[in-house]
């Protein structure tokens, strides 16, 4: 017989993001202050409204506290022993691909995302690059201007299209919304941009890769999308970081304003490092993304694949305000080794006749724990709507956890709400006829559990798909047995 | 009102186990919960519980009214009588049964070793039961009872109406335990504790009916330890009260344990309903079920807070979870929170939970029939609450909660 591998020997060095880039980059001091905060600011040379409003996060952040509600537990965070600022060391703005530093297109490259190629063969995804504090480089921008789509890092979109960023950064997530939103508030670095214009459809998807490169900083990456009346876009976002045995801290915001008629789908492959087999190291990952439908029939779908992070705390959310506007939420999480997961969503019915959907698939492996933790709250003049939720998760070994806790809030007669979740391992039966058939027991395992998330992934676009069904793969490889 | 523990006066006592257990209630009560408590999230308790309700009720005399209860009563039955949260002594002891009450239990400290089994500290209105120790009833059942006992609780006048009641099966036991609580429109505050145990092989079906004065909260904690092959069945109605909270917490201590839980509530008014369960399946071959139906009417507002946790190496464990609600009314609200925490492989846990009004369909159906809008609607909601009670073996048990 075939001896099997242990978890322990496996898994962690899967990772296959996990090297460094020796760029140069250039920090402020570690530590937070004001004076950090007026730093950044004039770094990236912002106007005062924008100091001002990171300055009143930041006097407010002081007065909060770590929210400990959330079934993790972790080393609390010295956030005084962080770069809040870490940039790629660059003269001049780029203007062409051509002038970003070399070192970092090669980064990118080991990623698996050609920025330079995409500029010259005719790609299909037009892609934001942010490596640790800063964006490096937005690809296919002029072709999207020419229909009137902005796509951009939000420092340059401060610059350029101060009216939208002040109309409506911080509209979605206020910044005394939560602790971690509030840290983002006052120290946010970088991030994207959109904004298609009424009536476009936008014709390829727009994506975003964020890296963690330089040790001990924070990534905190702020994405602000609007959707004008009548249009569509698709985005993705990726996420990688090299292996380091300290927790690296990720705690991003993501803003979506969808007006009427409009559509935003918003993918998320997301893969942290998640630290090694013995839990040392990983990411932490305090997210804070929602959308706000704010017209009629307006609509957002959230799809996520939640494979790395030592710890993720993230509830991605729709507040349907228009009416027959609907929300969806489509989620697979992956948890091994030590990793713990606190995820699920909020579905806040305001509106008439708003549907929202969630599924959720979860599967924990190894010594770790994931916990749903999901709200539906129908307000009184939510006349109409409509919620279904289905949670299903799948525990591999017997070491691992699994945590469902839904939050159902009705205050309306005629809204319809369903909510079922279930949870078992993988059965003896569907093992059995799997093997029977000449498949081993891991890829009889990865067959049943690919089959679990179908659902979801059937969701995330073409280019996504793949790439994300070998991620889960990847992610549970050494876990049977 | 009373809301920090400096506000408890701890009763001196000549029994150092009674006196003991109220001070370790004291030192385990923090404070009135609030809304920022995860337990009573959905519960304002503080908004409901007023001076008066703290007040000790004075003991009356109306035992022997009380006991007229007992003659409404089509069938035979052992009756124990609680007046305005005072123990009516006089009961006969028979077949089987040692009864006696709680105080006096304490002297002996086998009874002391069965209470307080629990971590009152997360349960504030427990942790409060006990530094008020005085009433109470202690229960073992040696013998199969031949009758159902039944447990009278009635309140007459305002204020704090503090039980504690421990339950014994022993071995291969099966009794019927059916608990109703009625009272008038005072403010009054009935907090009880019931700690059940039951035996290898035994079987507990435990009923309450719950219709307490308007002007009132209830607040009762059960919780049951079951061993190995032991079953803990309960059902529950409750349609009183100001404030009402059911709170059931089931220990599966030991392999092939099995708990069953059936609850109703009709609510109109300002009620509100909570029922709050914690199911822990600690070894393997355990079983749980939980059936919850409500009927919102009104300004009412229905709670329920289900937990069903399985402990590592817990496998082969059942545990299942339905909450349904009807919303009759453009007021009614209802918060669910359905949690499941697994830390075992190979078990199969599920829950739902819905809610919505009545059928539109089934409305139709009645009334081309010739069923005027009213009866129709009230022949669905008797419909739909009444498949939580279709298993009650004892017919006569079962009368009372259809006429109830």
């Amino acid at each position: 017989m075939v001896q099997k591998p242990n978890i322990e020997d496996l898994s962690g060095d899967k990772y296959k993001y996990g090297f460094v880039s020796d760029i140069e980059v250039e920090t402020a001091p570690k530590g937070l202050n004001e004076d950090i905060i007026r730093l950044i600011s004039s770094k990236k040379d912002e106007p005062d409204w924008l100091l001002e409003r990171r300055l009143r996060a930041y006097r407010h952040w002081l007065t909060m506290v770590e929210p400990k509600w959330a079934k993790l537990t972790y080393e609390k965070l010295n956030y005084q022993d962080l770069f809040y600022y870490a940039a790629p060391k660059q003269k001049a703005k780029p203007k062409s691909l051509d002038e970003v530093n070399p070192e970092i297109l090669k980064t990118y490259d080991k990623l698996g995302i050609p920025l330079k190629e995409q500029e010259i063969l005719a790609g299909v995804v037009a892609v934001d690059a942010v490596l640790d504090s800063v964006s490096v480089a937005t690809t296919y921008r002029s072709k999207l201007k020419e229909m009137g789509i902005i796509f951009c890092s939000i420092s340059e979109a401060v610059k350029e299209h101060p009216e939208l960023v002040k109309k409506y950064l911080g509209l979605v997530v206020p910044y005394s919304d939560n602790f971690f939103a509030c840290l983002n508030s006052a120290v946010f670095t970088d991030g994207s941009f959109v904004y298609i214009p009424k009536g476009v459809k936008c014709p390829m998807e727009l994506s975003t890769y964020f890296r963690i490169n330089a040790q001990n900083t924070g990534q905190f990456e702020r994405t602000l999308i609007v959707a004008e009346e009548g249009s569509y876009v698709s985005y993705l976002e990726g996420c990688t970081a090299p292996m380091r045995d300290e927790n690296q801290l990720h705690a991003a915001i993501v803003e979506i304003v969808v007006l009427k008629d409009a559509e935003v789908k918003y993918s998320t492959v997301q893969n942290w490092y998640p630290g090694d087999s013995k839990g040392k190291g990983g990411v932490y990952n305090f997210v804070t993304k929602r959308a706000l439908c704010k017209g009629e029939n307006a609509k957002v779908s959230w799809t996520q694949v939640e494979t790395g992070s030592a710890v993720t705390w993230k509830y991605p959310s729709c507040i349907l305000a228009g009416n027959n506007s609907s929300g969806e939420f489509y989620s697979v999480a992956i948890t091994n080794n030590f990793q713990q997961a606190d995820t699920g969503t909020k579905m806040i019915h305001l509106g008439q006749n708003t549907t929202s959907r969630i599924i959720s698939k979860g599967i924990s492996a190894g010594f770790s724990n994931q916990t749903y933790r999901g709200l539906v709250k129908i307000a009184k003049g939510a006349t109409g709507a409509r919620n279904h939720s289905q949670c299903d998760s799948l525990l591999i070994g017997r070491t691992c956890g699994s945590h469902t806790v839904p939050y159902i809030e009705n205050e309306n007669k005629t809204a319809v709400l369903e909510h079922e979740a279930t949870t078992s391992k993988i059965s003896e039966e569907q093992l059995f006829y799997c093997r029977q058939r000449g498949l081993n027991e891991e890829q009889a395992t990865q067959l049943i559990v690919s089959g679990f998330c179908k659902e979801v992934m059937q969701k995330l676009p073409m280019e996504f798909a793949v790439e994300a069904a070998k991620l889960i793969n990847i992610s549970l490889e050494g876990s049977v047995g | 009102m009373l809301k920090l523990p400096n506000d408890i006066i701890v009763k001196e006592t000549d029994i150092p186990s009674l006196g003991a257990l109220r001070q370790k209630g004291k030192a385990a009560f923090l404070s009135l919960p609030s809304l920022k408590d995860e337990a009573f999230k959905y519960t304002p308790v503080q908004n409901v519980l007023t001076d008066e309700m703290f007040q000790p009720s004075s003991c009356c005399n109306h035992f022997k009214e009380c006991a007229c209860e007992k003659n409404k009563l089509d069938f035979e039955a052992h009756c124990f009588f609680f007046c305005d949260g005072t123990l009516h002594e006089h009961f006969h002891l028979t077949e089987g049964m040692e009864a006696l009450p709680l105080s006096e239990a304490l002297k002996n400290h086998e009874a002391a070793g069965h209470i307080n089994k629990f971590d009152a500290t997360k349960h504030p209105f427990a942790a409060l039961n006990l530094a008020c120790l005085e009433q109470g009833l202690f229960l073992r059942i040696e013998k199969t009872p031949s009758k159902p006992i039944m447990f009278f609780y009635q309140a007459k006048q305002q204020g704090l109406k503090n039980i504690y009641n421990v339950i014994l099966l022993e071995k291969g036991v099966s009794a019927e335990i059916v608990e109703i609580f009625e009272g008038q429109n005072e403010a009054y505050f009935t907090n009880v504790v019931n700690e059940i145990f039951v035996a290898k092989d035994a079987s507990l079906k435990h009923y309450k009916l719950q219709n307490e004065g308007l002007s009132a909260a209830h607040i009762a904690f059960n919780r049951a330890e079951v061993k190995s092959n032991g079953c803990y069945e309960s059902y529950v109605f409750q349609k009183g009260g100001k404030l009402s909270r059911h709170e059931l917490e089931i220990c599966l201590l030991q392999e092939s344990a099995s708990a069953f839980l059936n609850a109703a509530y009709k609510i109109k008014g300002d009620t509100l309903v909570d029922t709050t369960t914690n199911i822990a399946h600690l070894k393997p071959f355990t079983t749980s079920e939980q059936t919850i139906k409500g009927v919102i009417d009104e300004n009412a507002r229905g709670v329920f807070q289900g937990k069903i946790c399985v402990a590592k190496n817990a496998v082969h464990t059942k545990g299942y979870q339905l909450h349904k609600a009807l919303l009759l009314s453009d007021g009614a609200s209802v918060d669910v929170k359905p949690e499941l925490e697994i830390f075992a492989d190979d078990v199969k846990c599920s829950h739902g939970a819905t809610c919505g009004d009545l059928s539109k369909d089934e409305l139709f159906y009645l009334r081309s029939r010739g069923i005027c809008e009213n009866k129709a609607r009230e022949m669905l909601t008797n419909a739909f609450l009444k498949t939580v009670f279709e298993d009650i073996s004892n017919p006569n048990i079962k009368n009372l909660f259809e006429n109830f």
